[in-house]
């Protein structure tokens, strides 16, 4: 096939044309046709042909072409006969033509049909040229591309076919010898056959056109069906899976087809739809038919409506809350399409919920108690209802620790910062208790327990419990007033019953004595003078001074009474932190930060472990007292020991309080000296005397900041202190030491 | 003092002692016989009640704290049986509350040991003249 030999449209005519092709005059026999014999005209052939065509025309216009390639054969008794169509591509005629495509041949070229030449390789670009008949002998001389197509062409008469005035095409017939030759007859025929060309063109185009919309609606078609088959597919894959409910419904109310889901959810069955029963109406309760209305309505003006919450009544009366959601198909009507989802689960959690978050806050409510959550690294803090409440601030009030330090009570300020900044750095659980100042100046007092925890981002979180425990607070306050007082009281009755013991026991002989004096000297003043009476008097007044003097012997005993001293041996570092156990309440209570460094090379001491703990305690209470009346700073009390030189510990007590005169450094220890207004000035007194008793030293300093440092050294192993005679019993001075 | 002295023994207002402790009971009586006045000692207030002397005494020294009845319960008992012996109470206990109490429930006078000489014939003879 030529087509074949060469498919390029764009070769330039002289590239294509050799130079040495024949020029077109050379191989031009058009104007012989005149001079030749002419045959008869053959109107009976003439008029059988264009019934025929006609008729083809209406009958079979697919293959009008050929036909008329059959008869252009026919009545000009030539070898080849067919048509050359201008297209662009060599197939299809719609656009201008560069190409000519062979649509039709019958005869001895037939073999070459769909075949074709580039326009102005060939012929038929000379005959649209130069709009008119042409007779050419063996053109292949001037284009040889068509030298392969074989027969050679002896004589071949083109004739040129118009559709609107254009160009669109030749018919020709061709002789491959010179059996005969093409004469006038020849032209004129195939003059009237080009006319007809024009029709059956025509005709083939709006078949070719119709073919092509055919061809394309149906790829369209096809497209359409694979998409759709694909989408039901996935469609009824989500309906058969029955994660949802589906269903199928109208505007009616009636439920026309449901998955299993659906059906579940409702507890119909599968006989129940069929039936008809299943109405979605009938199983909306009174309620939601409202919410119903709207979902219809925005079902008819927008096709859809959007999910929204609501119930169904169950087979069995019962209601399950379902989220629902749905449209209506598309070309208006009342069928639609929903997915339902059942909602009890959550339902049922988010009541759990609630119910647990109501019992939390009435608990929260009883117990006056709040709760927070502080995230750290961001300040962000959420509070519970009951913490609004307790800080007296509106409940939802956005909060901060700004926020909240407008409520700290001035004189806790320092105390609650120092506590920030160590639940800043540290992540470890913390608890502690301050006060609030509120607007009408009353005080609060509350008790935070936090929990350090890692939040999902791994950042640092408290989730605290705060208690509201002013009245507690209170109530331990004159509780703990009353217990003072009435320790105060203990301890002046327990003087004044000594006192009047002690007056009563020298009273009675000192009353004998005056009276006996007074009797003696009367008896001395009669005259004559009683002197045997005086003498008994006076007597009797020496026996009641010896009385007398027992009595204080007496007292004195009773006061001195040694108690064995029991020396043994002690990790001081474990009874320190008895004591703190002990008096750990007691500090917290009066809002002192105890912190304690444990020295942990302490050798073990010798000595007596009570006594040593009753000093230990009076330090601690001494330092505590100091810091009383402490507002400005935070009252801290640092407990410390060490290792003091080889073989002595060294414990001392460290506080912020009002301190001490120099002047008054050696007083301390004296006893009856005393700065509180409810100190005997006994505690001092009492712990020298102990430290002593362990051949050890305490002593005060005043530190470089406020407050007084009382500190004692004590060899681990003092000697001779097996022999009893410390002469302290810690035991008779405790209540004034306390 | 001098005209107590000048009636002679037999007229001498009697005194009673009333004291748990000896040596009272030994030099209260001989200093107010000194005075001039008649004296008897108890070593309760029991004792005293079963004596002959409570009708003819005039003054009574009283101890407040003793075993048994105490000095106060003896004042009631001889208010309850309308004897108006006025009583000069003496104690050993500094007691404001007590001394007040006495008083005002009608003690002729109220002193501390150790007391003087002066004062007590002074209340002594306050409690003779109430008498």
């Amino acid at each position: 096939m030529t087509e074949h030999l060469d498919t390029r449209d764009d070769v330039p005519l002289e590239t294509s044309i050799p130079e040495a092709g024949a020029p077109l005059d050379s191989i031009l026999r058009t104007e012989e046709l005149q001079r030749r014999p002419s045959r008869p005209p053959a109107h009976e052939k003439e008029n059988e042909a264009l019934v025929r065509l006609t008729s083809a025309l209406a009958d079979s216009p697919n293959t009008i072409f050929q036909t008329l390639a059959e008869i252009i054969h026919d009545i000009t008794q030539c070898d080849s006969a067919g048509l050359s169509l201008l297209t662009k591509d060599g197939k299809t005629p719609h656009v201008d033509g560069r190409r000519f495509y062979w649509p039709a041949i019958y005869g001895m070229w037939n073999p070459h049909v769909g075949g074709g030449t580039p326009r102005n390789f060939g012929p038929c670009g000379d005959v649209l040229d130069q709009n008119r008949t042409l007779l050419f002998t063996h053109f292949e001389r001037r284009y040889p591309y068509l030298m392969p197509v074989s027969p050679a062409a002896e004589e071949c008469l083109l004739v040129p076919f118009y559709v609107h005035g254009r160009a669109v095409g030749t018919i020709w017939a061709i002789m491959h010898s010179d059996r005969r030759k093409f004469d006038a007859e020849d032209e004129r025929i195939m003059a009237s056959l080009g006319k007809f060309a024009s029709s059956a063109y025509q005709a083939w185009m709006r078949i070719e056109d119709l073919k092509v919309q055919v061809a394309e609606r149906e790829k369209a078609e096809a497209e359409v069906r694979q998409l759709a088959s694909g989408l039901e597919a996935k469609m009824r894959r989500l309906v058969e899976a029955n994660v949802v409910g589906i269903v199928m419904f109208n505007l009616d109310g009636a439920v026309i087809s449901a998955n299993e889901a659906f059906l579940h959810m409702v507890q119909y069955s599968r006989e129940d739809l069929a039936s008809g029963r299943v109405r979605w109406r009938d199983l909306t309760p009174p309620e939601w038919r409202d919410r119903d209305e709207r979902a219809i309505a925005d079902l008819k003006t927008t096709g859809v409506f959007r999910p929204f919450e609501k119930e169904y009544h169950r087979k069995d009366g019962s209601r399950v809350p379902v989220l629902l959601g749905g449209a209506l198909f598309e070309g208006g009507g009342n069928d639609g399409v929903a997915f339902v989802l059942d909602l009890s689960e959550q339902k049922r959690a988010e009541r759990a919920l609630r119910r647990s978050e109501a019992i939390l806050a009435e608990g929260q409510r009883l117990g006056q108690m709040g709760s927070f959550c502080w995230r750290v690294a961001t300040d962000e803090i959420t509070w519970s209802e009951q913490l609004y409440c307790i800080y007296e601030l509106e409940i939802g009030a956005p909060v901060t620790l700004s926020l909240v330090r407008t409520r700290v009570h001035p004189e806790d300020m320092t105390l609650y910062e120092k506590m920030l900044e160590q639940a800043r750095g540290g992540g470890d659980d913390f608890e502690w208790q301050y006060r609030l100042l509120m607007p009408d100046r009353s005080i609060k007092y509350l008790h935070a327990v936090a929990r350090a925890i890692r939040g999902q981002d791994g950042q640092l979180e408290y989730i605290a419990a705060v208690q509201d425990v002013t009245e507690r607070h209170l109530s331990e306050e004159a509780f703990n007033k009353a217990r003072s007082e009435l320790a105060h009281v203990a301890r002046v009755m327990s003087l004044g019953t000594l006192t009047a013991s002690m007056a009563h026991e020298l009273n009675q002989p000192l009353s004998g004595i005056v009276t006996n004096a007074s009797t003696c000297l009367r008896m001395l003043a009669t005259d004559p003078p009683n002197v045997d009476g005086a003498r008994e008097t006076a007597r009797r007044t020496i026996r009641d001074g010896n009385r007398a003097s027992d009595v204080v012997t007496r007292l004195r005993t009773l006061y001195s009474k040694k108690k064995d001293f029991s020396p043994e041996s002690i990790d001081l570092n474990d009874a320190v932190r008895e004591v703190l156990a002990l008096s750990l309440s007691d500090l917290q209570r009066h809002r002192v930060a105890l912190r304690h460094e444990l020295g942990e090379d302490l050798p073990p001491i010798t000595g007596d472990r009570v006594q040593l703990q009753q000093v230990v305690l009076n330090l601690l209470r001494n330092g505590s007292d100091a810091m009383n009346k402490i507002d400005d700073r935070p009252r801290e009390l640092l407990i410390r020991t060490e290792r003091y030189e080889e073989d002595h510990v060294r414990l001392s007590v460290k506080d912020a309080g009002v301190g001490f005169e120099p002047q008054a450094a050696d007083k301390l220890f004296e006893a009856f000296y005393t700065t509180k207004p409810d100190g005997m000035g006994i505690g001092l007194s009492v712990s020298r005397s102990i430290i002593e008793a362990h051949r050890g030293r305490l002593w005060a300093t005043a530190n470089d900041g406020p407050g007084a440092t009382f500190s004692f050294v004590i060899p681990c192993r003092p000697e001779g202190l097996a022999d009893g005679e410390t002469g302290i019993d810690p035991m008779d001075k405790a209540p004034e030491a306390a | 003092m001098e005209r107590f002295q000048e009636r002679g023994a037999a007229g001498r207002p009697l005194l009673s002692v009333v004291d748990d402790d000896e040596s009272v009971r030994e030099s209260l009586p001989d200093l107010l016989r000194e005075f001039g006045f008649a004296a008897r000692a108890f070593s309760s207030a029991e004792e005293f009640l079963s004596s002959d002397c409570v009708d003819g005494t005039r003054c009574l020294i009283l101890d407040i704290a003793m075993p048994g009845m105490s000095g106060l319960d003896l004042h009631q008992e001889l208010k309850r049986r309308s004897q108006k012996i006025p009583i000069v109470f003496v104690t050993a206990l500094r007691d404001e509350a007590i001394r007040a109490r006495v008083l005002q429930q009608g003690a002729a006078g109220f002193l501390l040991k150790p007391f003087s000489d002066i004062d007590l014939l002074a209340a002594v003879k306050t409690a003779l003249r109430a008498d």
